[in-house]
């Protein structure tokens, strides 16, 4: 740390670049939504210094409260303009997709003007110091290597887990990429990639369709045929959990991926097996707990969602599914499990209503809130004594079964009428 | 006599005819009333109907919020619902135009009556359809939110919200119809007053089991230390 406040120090110039618009020209663009401690900051720019190639680069910070500006200006050394970022309706604790987006438009649009061959935003917090990280993020968009980098995290069996039992295995068996955090949201983008988002997003409604750019970016390099490929960030840190906000949580995230897949219906309808991607640096092993889970709770809500909401799950599962999940809802907490195939055609399911707008969008997402609890707690049950690797491995053959399941979601994309068993 | 019966029997027979030969013209425009407004009713409902589609109007109702609407349209389409509505109006407009030619006083004050009332039907049907629409809706988020926050009596809150839209709906839509308006604020009053107080000690009792779970499980924390909860986090 102290080194990092020397490096600070430094690096403050005589003459600071006040605004983005006193910048011409630039290599790379950094933007830190995240509230990053200013040694980390520190660290992060001095690491970038270190890219090959000298390149210019401008680090936006939207958290400047006790920055003023700092650019590091040296004749070996790459510049570096370290400048404030005003976003507006910035609220990552109530709205974070939609501020990570607009973000990501903010970013993406500086990168364009001043011609930048590559941005990437830091949403995160994480535990691994940026030195670790950030040139793996952002140095293969400079040399050419890649169009998109997208964070591998460390992996934790119980975080991350509406990414791991819907967001990953879906945007694998759908675009055919396993990408482990396709949601970010911490990502790097080459010019050609996001030069085609700024030309293109508007022609193909990206944003007249209300799509958002965080859920779309992976369909569209997918789709575009970009190069990808991932980097080990390391571990998050997270805020504290709430268990009232799971359904607007599960509202936020999944309404725009099911959005997205709409209007990427014609390219992952071709897409057949996934392919690995590949991973640039080494990951770094976290410590696991394995103590007991308490899932009584997620298993009554799960009993609950069942017994309440049949109503509105006959609109969107079949007869064959809510039979399985009432016998499901029968078992006790230590016998509970919810296979992957059943819940593969689940997610499906309502991913199939949401298109067909069989009830209001908001309804349908927040009714998934019992579905999803129940495979939390299933997964809990499985994996409370596990170690990691055993719990890739779980998560893995949930990803097979939803890849397994793709012909049951292409039959009945294309004829939801005729196609209901 | 004969003569004079003959002479009477002819006069009202003459009278009858003749009444029933000024009616023929009313009969007739009548007919032809009803048959041009079903003819322009038809063109009326079809263009209609081609300009709702052209506006995908069953689409923007789910996303303004009113996908419900499908479910009880025929066809399950609120498209072909507007249309029969303004189709079934029209013929009856023209229905009523046929009644009114009649020119009788009894006929054209009935008419006058009617249309008189048509715009407070037309604001009860309004006011019905929107109530029923919003407490499907109302219910539907209620249920959502009360199983997301595991609360075991939400079918009850559920339905309680339902019934007390559509009470109010229903006694908007009799006000508006002018039917017996003091009766139907006073029924209004007890069934509304009703619903809130049996649905607050419904909640009331069944919070206790809410306490109680909680407590049984702060107990059990304490029984057990080694029992952690493991952390999960969703993002």
């Amino acid at each position: 740390m102290d080194e990092a406040q020397g490096l600070q120090a430094e690096q403050v110039p005589q003459e600071p670049v006040k605004s983005i618009e006193q910048i011409d020209a630039a290599d790379l663009v950094v933007g830190i939504l995240a509230d990053l401690p200013q040694d980390s900051v520190a660290e992060l720019c001095n690491s970038l210094q270190t890219l090959q190639g000298n390149p210019r680069i401008v680090v936006l910070q939207s958290f400047p409260a006790t920055v003023s500006t700092t650019a590091a200006s040296s004749s070996q050394a790459p510049s570096i303009s370290l400048l404030p970022w005003a976003l507006e309706g910035q609220n990552l604790s109530s709205a974070p997709l939609e501020t990570v987006s607009n973000a990501y438009n903010s970013i993406v649009t500086v990168s364009e003007k001043i011609g930048a061959r590559g941005c990437c935003l830091v949403v995160s917090r994480l535990e691994s110091p940026p030195s670790r990280w950030i040139c793996q993020l952002t140095g293969p968009l400079l040399d050419g290597t890649s169009d998109f980098v997208a964070p591998r995290y460390a992996f934790r069996k119980f975080e991350g887990l509406l990414n791991s039992s819907i967001i990953s295995p879906l945007t694998r068996s759908l675009y055919g990429r396993r990408v482990q955090n396709p949601m970010g949201p911490d990502f790097g983008l080459s010019q050609q990639l996001f030069h085609t988002f700024l030309s293109g997003g508007a022609q193909n409604g990206d944003r007249s369709s209300g799509v958002n750019m965080l859920a779309a970016l992976v369909p569209r390099v997918a789709c575009g045929n970009f190069r990808l490929s991932q980097a080990y960030l390391g571990a998050r840190t997270f805020p504290p959990a709430d268990w009232t906000i799971v359904s607007a949580l599960l509202s936020q995230v999944l309404g725009p991926i099911f959005l997205a897949m709409e209007k990427n219906a014609a390219c992952w309808q071709k897409a057949r097996n996934s392919t690995p991607v590949k991973t640039l640096n080494d990951p770094t092993p976290v410590p696991q707990t394995t103590a007991n889970v308490e899932i009584g709770h997620l298993v009554n809500s799960f009993q609950l969602g069942v017994r309440d909401l049949q109503e509105i799950w006959s609109l969107v599962l079949p007869p064959a599914t809510l039979l399985e999940l009432r016998k499901l809802s029968r078992l006790a907490p230590e016998q509970f499990r919810l296979p992957d195939d059943l819940w593969a055609r689940i997610v499906y399911d309502f991913a199939l209503a949401h298109r067909l707008r069989t009830i209001n969008r908001d309804h349908l997402l927040r009714s998934l809130t019992p579905l999803y609890l129940g495979w939390v707690a299933s997964y809990a049950r499985e994996m409370e004594t596990s170690d990691s690797l055993a719990a890739e491995q779980r998560l893995e053959r949930l990803a097979v079964a939803f890849e397994a399941g793709k012909p049951y979601l292409v039959s009945r994309w294309r004829w939801p009428d005729r196609f209901n068993p | 006599m004969w003569q004079q019966v003959k002479q009477a029997l002819d006069q009202s027979a003459t009278g009858f005819v003749t009444r029933f030969a000024a009616l023929l013209p009313g009969f007739v425009a009548l007919v032809v009333a009803i048959l041009i407004s079903i003819l322009l009713a038809w063109i009326v409902g079809v263009v209609v109907r081609r300009a709702l589609i052209g506006i995908q109007f069953d689409e923007r109702l789910g996303r303004w919020g009113f996908s419900s609407a499908a479910e009880w349209s025929p066809g399950r389409s609120p498209t072909l619902l507007v249309s029969t509505v303004v189709t079934c109006g029209i013929i009856l407009t023209g229905a009523l135009i046929g009644i009114a030619a009649f020119n009788s006083d009894i006929t054209s004050s009935l008419v006058r009556s009617i249309f008189a009332y048509v715009p407070n039907m037309i604001g009860a049907f309004f006011v019905l359809v929107i109530g029923t629409i919003v407490a499907r809706f109302v219910a539907r988020s209620v249920l959502i939110g009360a199983v997301n926050l595991n609360l075991s009596y939400a079918r009850l809150l559920s339905m309680g919200t339902k019934w007390m839209v559509i009470v109010l709906t229903i006694a908007m839509a009799l006000v508006h119809l002018r039917i017996a308006p003091g009766i139907v604020e006073l029924a209004f009053g007890i069934l509304f007053g009703g619903i809130v107080f049996s649905l607050a000690l419904a909640v009331g009792l069944g919070s206790s089991e809410i306490v109680s779970k909680q407590l049984e499980r702060d107990t059990k924390k304490v029984a057990s230390p080694e029992m952690v909860e493991e952390p999960f986090r969703h993002l």
